[in-house]
């Protein structure tokens, strides 16, 4: 089993300022897997209760020399701590810009004896040479993931690709993020509902209050109906039991700190995100697409999403 | 739930408001504890607002026609509701957006008898919300504020040097003696308990801090520090930066009211630059006040 490459310019750029820091508000710790093409951040992908999330790179976004061998299939799993990981990246690089523009920024995987111990444990290692020393940084790892336990996450992460019939785009998230911050007070839970008119519906509801948020005309993927005609004073929770009347919403509820975590990812500085709900309402699924810097083209070579698990279903 | 119903009996009340920041403040000024129970009740004059804490404090905020930008009344009497203070305050938060200046809608009561908000800058992006109000409680005792003599007892001090004294007093605690005296004109704050405090304020060396001051009789009265503690505990920022006067007045019995000033001006931007000169229009300044009761077994000395 065999990891080695050199983290590019941009790589570097992608993970220590947007990426490292939107994952690890998800949670501490997640799995890496490397496969021959990608390199893929996952959340809670083999235990089901939290957030799932999924960051995928095609391998030339943040490496060059990439090499990878392995008697599976040259796959490569194993689960890391975020925050060491970002720590170790932070300091390379500080390392390396003190060295000049030669300099280049390798990550290997190894087997090292740590001080007091006899069993060798596998490290990410972050090696770099500045102006008169080099600097190795080991970041602890977990033992690579077992055959069976790759097979089973590779299915779990082609499980996770299925994408709802219809996707709304949410406008703003640091808006939305601010208005969520504020409902968090209210309730521990979200009931959300979205349209194939492009409505967007967020409700939280106790005994004593209902708050909610409406977004309409937003932009629609997928399935779309057009708005049917109706009274335009109609109140939102109205217009929302309406359109599941017709078939042409889902309504769901999950967890709204799981809903606040999913904003994090703004931190990875997204182009656009979408909110679409699987069907049935398994999920609530957010995509962010990011763009190719200078253009409105979708960046086919960076993904991420989120998957917040259902603990209600308003429809079928 | 449907709007429809909503609309086929009239309100009683629909009003407009279009600086939230400025009402959240007001009514955050009487919230001194986690859960409150407040009465609010709406007439051709406003809105008042009223908490009250065990027959010893009462607050009020008085919110008047005049800080809404439009206030449509339609009934009869004055209808009163009870709602939690504490949700009141969290749910027009959720209005509050930083920077922006939002226009609420607030109508009551709902088919439900809910208190309704609604945000109306723009439809296709709007925030609602449904409060469930319930059958007031009577107000367990009277707080007719009647004066004392013929010449009010009264002083006005700065806010920030109201909430200062009073913070600094927490520290002998339990009962606060305040003294008004004609001769030298003062006004003395003492606490008594482990270990002793005591604050003057002395009329003629510090004009900039008590601002005016009636008193043709020496009186003094004690008051529990934390009802007196509650009074300044909460006042919002932007009244101690206002910093204009806290008015406090000794009634029969030794009732003391607190009155403060809140700012509700248009842009929640806008009033964090006012200073202390600054000219506020009087009609967009909502009235707080505050009566407490005097501790009993102490009387005129």
């Amino acid at each position: 089993m065999k990891f080695k490459a050199f983290l590019t310019d941009n790589g570097v750029n992608l993970l220590e300022k947007r990426f490292l820091p939107a994952l690890d508000k998800m949670g501490r710790i997640c799995h890496l897997y490397l496969s021959r093409d990608h390199a893929i951040f996952l959340h809670n992908l083999l235990n089901g209760d939290g957030v799932q999330s999924i960051a995928q790179f095609r391998k030339e976004t943040l490496f060059e020399d990439y090499r990878i061998s392995s008697q599976n299939d040259d796959r490569i799993a194993f689960s890391l701590d975020l925050a060491l990981l970002h720590r170790a990246l932070r300091s390379s690089v500080s390392i390396c810009i003190e060295g000049g523009a030669a300099n280049r920024l390798q990550i290997k995987l190894v087997k090292k004896l740590p001080p007091n111990s006899r069993q060798p444990t596998p490290f990410l290692t972050f090696e770099t040479k500045g102006y008169k020393s080099a600097v190795i940084q080991d970041v602890p790892i977990s033992k690579p993931l077992s055959r069976a336990d790759v097979m089973e996450l590779q299915s779990a992460l082609d499980m996770a690709q299925d994408l709802p019939q219809t996707l709304v785009q949410v406008p703003d998230l640091v808006q939305l993020q601010s208005f969520v911050d504020r409902l968090k007070h209210v309730g521990d839970l979200l009931n959300i509902s979205i349209t194939q008119y492009g409505d967007l519906h967020l409700q939280v509801s106790t005994t004593l209050i209902t708050v909610g948020s409406e977004f309409r005309k937003l932009r629609v993927l997928g399935v779309q109906a057009e708005v049917p005609a109706g009274d335009p004073d109609m109140s939102a929770q109205s217009r929302t039991e309406m359109a599941i009347q017709r078939g042409e919403a889902l309504s769901v509820q999950v967890s709204m700190k799981h809903f606040a975590k999913s904003l994090q990812c703004h931190l990875a500085k997204p182009d656009c995100a979408f909110y679409g709900i699987a069907p049935q309402g398994t999920c609530l699924t957010v995509i962010f697409q990011f763009f190719i810097p200078g253009t409105r083209q979708t960046d086919k070579s960076v993904s991420l999403h989120c998957r917040l698990p259902v603990l209600e279903t308003g429809s079928g | 739930m449907s709007s429809s119903a909503v609309e086929a009996d009239t309100p009683d009340l629909v009003c407009q408001l279009d600086n939230v920041q400025g009402m959240v403040d007001a009514l955050s000024s009487v919230r001194w504890k986690r859960h409150q129970d407040a009465v609010v009740e709406l007439s051709e004059h406003g809105v008042v607002l009223i908490v009250e804490e065990t027959g010893c404090l009462q607050a009020k905020v008085y919110l008047k026609r005049e800080l809404f930008l439009s206030y449509e009344y339609r009934s009869e009497g004055r209808p009163r509701f009870g709602v939690s203070l504490g949700i009141f305050v969290d749910c027009l938060n959720t209005f509050s957006v930083p920077g922006h200046s939002s226009t609420i809608e607030i109508r009551y009561p709902g088919p439900d008898m809910q208190l309704l908000l609604k945000s109306v800058d723009s439809p296709d992006a709007c925030i609602y919300a449904e409060i469930r109000t319930r059958i007031p409680d009577t107000i367990s005792w009277d707080y007719n504020f009647e004066p004392a003599g013929s010449t009010p007892l009264s002083f006005t001090v700065k806010s920030a040097a109201l909430k200062e004294a009073i913070d600094d007093l927490e520290w002998p605690g339990s009962s606060i003696q305040i003294v008004l005296q004609p001769d030298p004109p003062s006004v003395t704050f003492k606490g008594e308990g482990h270990g002793d405090l005591q604050i003057d304020f002395m009329y003629y060396v510090s004009t900039d801090l008590l601002i005016a001051f009636h008193c043709d009789r020496r009186v003094s009265y004690r008051y529990k520090y934390k009802f007196l503690r509650a009074t300044t505990s909460n006042i919002p920022s932007s009244v101690i930066k206002d910093n204009r006067g806290s008015k406090l007045t000794i009634g029969r019995g030794g009732m003391l009211k607190v009155q403060h000033l809140v700012s509700v001006s248009r842009s929640s931007i806008q009033h964090q630059h006012i200073d202390s000169a600054g000219y506020q229009q009087p009609s967009r300044i909502a009235y707080i006040e505050f009566y407490v009761k005097p501790e009993e077994e102490e009387e005129d000395i």
